[in-house]
């Protein structure tokens, strides 16, 4: 993975430098709330519900076991003993003190992490997939691509300033784990006939308010032109996205209000006087990045069919966990492994300190001491001997992150909701929790197959409820919470397209909701066609039969 | 009284410190006003959302007035001027200008600003002195971090 140089080092030396003396001149009254504000949210630092909110950049969400390990001391000794996963990729602190976060944002620079960036309306941490470098059907590595973005987009002079909030994310494998098509900017590394890296550039997804899935603007891009024509396209952002209202200031409605042509032109346009300039990338520079993600050691191994064959004999739960929370490496003898934070009663995303300390040694004893954190709000251990297998599931079920439901109904993407943030209309977790609980049973979920629920507490949708084969969004009625169900999300994780979720109806009472879940669950078992996943079954038979069910009780 | 900082320096000359000029002062001029002024005597005050245009390279000094201190427009407005059209006179930003953002109007090409009152001159000062290296290129100093150094 890759490791600070001195000039990485020194950047967020001063960096942490210059917000504690923002910080001080703030706490003196030297700076308004207004002019602290933008400051301390260029440092990831929201003022939530209860208490401040501190988001941790993991970027690519790629951790070492050192920074994990630092992570759970801050839990410890800066929060109460436990950080969430959010569904960037990075790590949230719900309960710091704002006058101690220049100590906090001192400890994550002792171990080459930052926070910069992770709020405002600024080019925000890059996301990717988070089994690249090691997974089976990976074509391009992403990570170089995204650390190259990363140095690139921290403090820009010109980028720093944007209408809104910018997203950008990375895939490089058949399977797009990074849901491109609702980012700000999608990018799609492939490989040209040459066996040369080249990107497809996507414009103008997202979800909150508007759902958009991103228009293709540029095929084939060089390597070398990446960063001028990223700088092309946030130039026409910069200058022409709407700032008079913040609902409408994200890039889709500018793409939407020009038409995809129109942007394209003018990037293009924009493009032709910078291409080639300063920014171009070095070979020697890509290579120097790209060095920095060469394969670990591994070691030489055969893959162990036998073994674990034997292994998921002996222990259910071993067989499951093989079933659902493990991919195949790209190494013969390795495995992916996915430890699973949705343990029905923990907000999902939640991590204890202590749990964070165990995987990070874990990730030590078992793999090369890396750790990734999913967008589906898990930790990943990308490099597992198979013929450790049995042992780290020992470990793991006993540690409380032995859920065997990576891929089922109860690993719900949730946002933090009513809980926590000042922005939701409703709670999102104990929604969670209420549907992990009912359908808590082993072999009803998995008979189920592949199913995304997601949450969100609001429109902002930090629970991509959009894209998920359920979604449910949190509405306020008059002071009430109610929750809206839409159906056919899906963000193009299982190689097929991605699509946004329709709204079945009206919204529910969360009394209502479960029940109405389970009718759904229920209407789809009903329908399907032998073992057609749900989203296959929704594509065909449409939203009719599920609506008609769904309400066929009320009044 | 606000304050003006010139290449670094405090300083004072006789152009005004807003869109308005008081007695003594040398106002400055909306495009059209300031072609009919004489484009090479008069200031010239563009929005954050003016579109550059050829002959604006003519003003000895060219402000730009920024509503609000986060809005980003100002700064690619005035990398364009430098840039793409080598305006070489003095690039002033004006309005709601913060004295803890100074390194990103700097690296946009401003070589001035105006702080409005009560905004603290002393940290507007250092700046530029915050960081000893940065990642990209930027107007006064192209170069990104890859090909200044190697790494």
């Amino acid at each position: 993975m890759y490791r600070y140089d001195a000039y990485d080092q020194a950047f967020v030396d001063e960096r942490v430098a210059q917000y504690r003396d923002q910080t001080e001149r703030y706490l003196k009254g030297e700076l308004s709330d207004q002019e602290f504000l933008q400051l301390r949210l260029r440092n990831g630092l929201y003022i939530q519900r209860l208490a401040p909110m501190l988001r941790v950049a993991v970027p690519y969400g790629t951790l070492s076991s050192t920074q994990l390990r630092m992570l759970a001391h801050i839990a410890r000794h800066y929060d109460r003993g436990y950080g969430h996963l959010s569904t960037r990729q990075n790590m949230q602190f719900n309960w710091p003190e704002l006058e101690e976060v220049p100590d906090i944002l001192a400890n994550l620079a002792s171990v080459e992490m930052h926070a910069i960036q992770t709020s405002g309306n600024c080019i925000r941490n890059v996301t990717s997939d988070e089994f690249a470098g090691v997974s089976a059907d990976e074509i391009v590595d992403a990570r170089p691509y995204c650390e190259l973005i990363r140095q690139w987009s921290t403090a820009h002079p010109e980028f720093d300033w944007l209408p809104r909030k910018f997203k950008i994310a990375v895939n490089g494998a058949r399977n797009d784990r990074a849901a491109i098509a609702v980012h700000d900017i999608g990018i799609l590394a492939n490989r040209n006939a040459a066996g040369e890296v080249v990107f497809d550039v996507f414009v103008g997804g997202g979800l909150g308010r508007t759902p958009v899935i991103g228009e293709l603007i540029r095929s084939d891009l060089e390597v070398k032109h990446l960063l001028t024509y990223l700088e092309a396209i946030m130039r026409v952002y910069n200058r022409f996205g709407r700032r008079d209202n913040k609902y409408k200031a994200r890039i889709k409605i500018l793409v939407r209000a020009m038409g995809a042509e129109e942007f394209r032109r003018q990037v293009d346009a924009e493009w032709t006087h910078i291409q080639g300039s300063a920014q171009t990338l070095t070979a020697q520079e890509v290579t120097r990045v790209t060095g920095q993600f060469e394969p670990p050691a591994y070691e030489q191994l055969d893959d162990q069919p036998l073994l674990l064959a034997n292994a998921r004999l002996e222990d259910v739960g071993f067989d499951r966990f093989m079933r659902h929370n493990i991919k195949p490496h790209k190494v013969a003898g390795y495995a992916i492994v996915t430890l699973s934070t949705k343990i029905t009663g923990v907000p999902p995303g939640d991590v204890t300190d202590v749990q964070m300390e165990q995987v990070a040694d874990w990730s030590d004893r078992f793999g090369h001491g890396e750790i990734r954190i999913s967008h589906e709000q898990n930790l990943v251990l990308p490099d597992v001997r198979q013929s450790d297998l049995p042992a780290l599931w020992v470990l793991a079920r006993d540690a409380g992150l032995g859920a065997t439901n990576a891929s089922l109904l109860t690993n719900i993407i949730c946002c933090p909701g009513g809980d926590y943030c000042s922005l939701a209309n409703a709670k999102s977790i104990p929604v969670a929790e209420a549907i992990q609980r009912r359908f808590d049973d082993y072999d009803y979920q998995h008979d189920l197959g592949d199913l995304d629920i997601n949450i969100s507490g609001c429109m902002n949708a930090c629970g991509h409820h959009h894209v998920g084969h359920i979604g449910i969004l949190g509405v306020d009625k008059k002071g009430e919470e109610f929750y809206q169900i839409s159906l056919g999300g899906h963000s193009g994780h299982s190689g097929q397209a991605a699509s946004l979720g329709e709204i079945v109806g009206p919204s529910f009472s969360r009394a209502e909701l479960t029940q109405a879940i389970a009718t759904i669950l229920d209407t789809y078992t009903a329908l399907r066609i032998e073992e057609e996943p749900f989203l296959h079954c929704y594509r065909r038979v449409g939203i009719a039969p599920f609506k008609e069910k769904v309400y066929a009780n009320a009044d | 009284m606000p304050t003006l900082i010139k290449n670094g320096v405090v300083a004072t000359d006789d152009w005004a410190c807003g869109p308005d000029a008081t007695a003594g002062q040398r106002p400055f001029l909306a495009p059209d006003a300031w072609r009919v002024a004489g484009q090479t005597d008069a200031g010239l005050l563009l929005q954050v959302d003016s579109e550059p245009e050829e002959d604006f390279i003519k003003a000895p000094l060219i402000a730009i007035y920024f509503p609000e201190f986060k809005d980003g427009r100002g700064l690619s407005l005035a990398a364009l001027l430098r840039s793409r059209y080598q305006y070489a006179g003095d690039l002033r930003a004006i309005g709601d200008t913060h004295h803890d953002l100074v390194h990103y109007l700097v690296r946009c090409g401003f070589s001035s600003l105006v702080l409005p009152d009560g905004r603290d001159v002393a940290v507007a000062l250092k700046g530029t002195e915050v960081y000893s290296h940065y990642y990209q290129g930027s107007v006064g100093d192209p170069e990104p971090l890859f090909r200044k150094t190697r790494r």
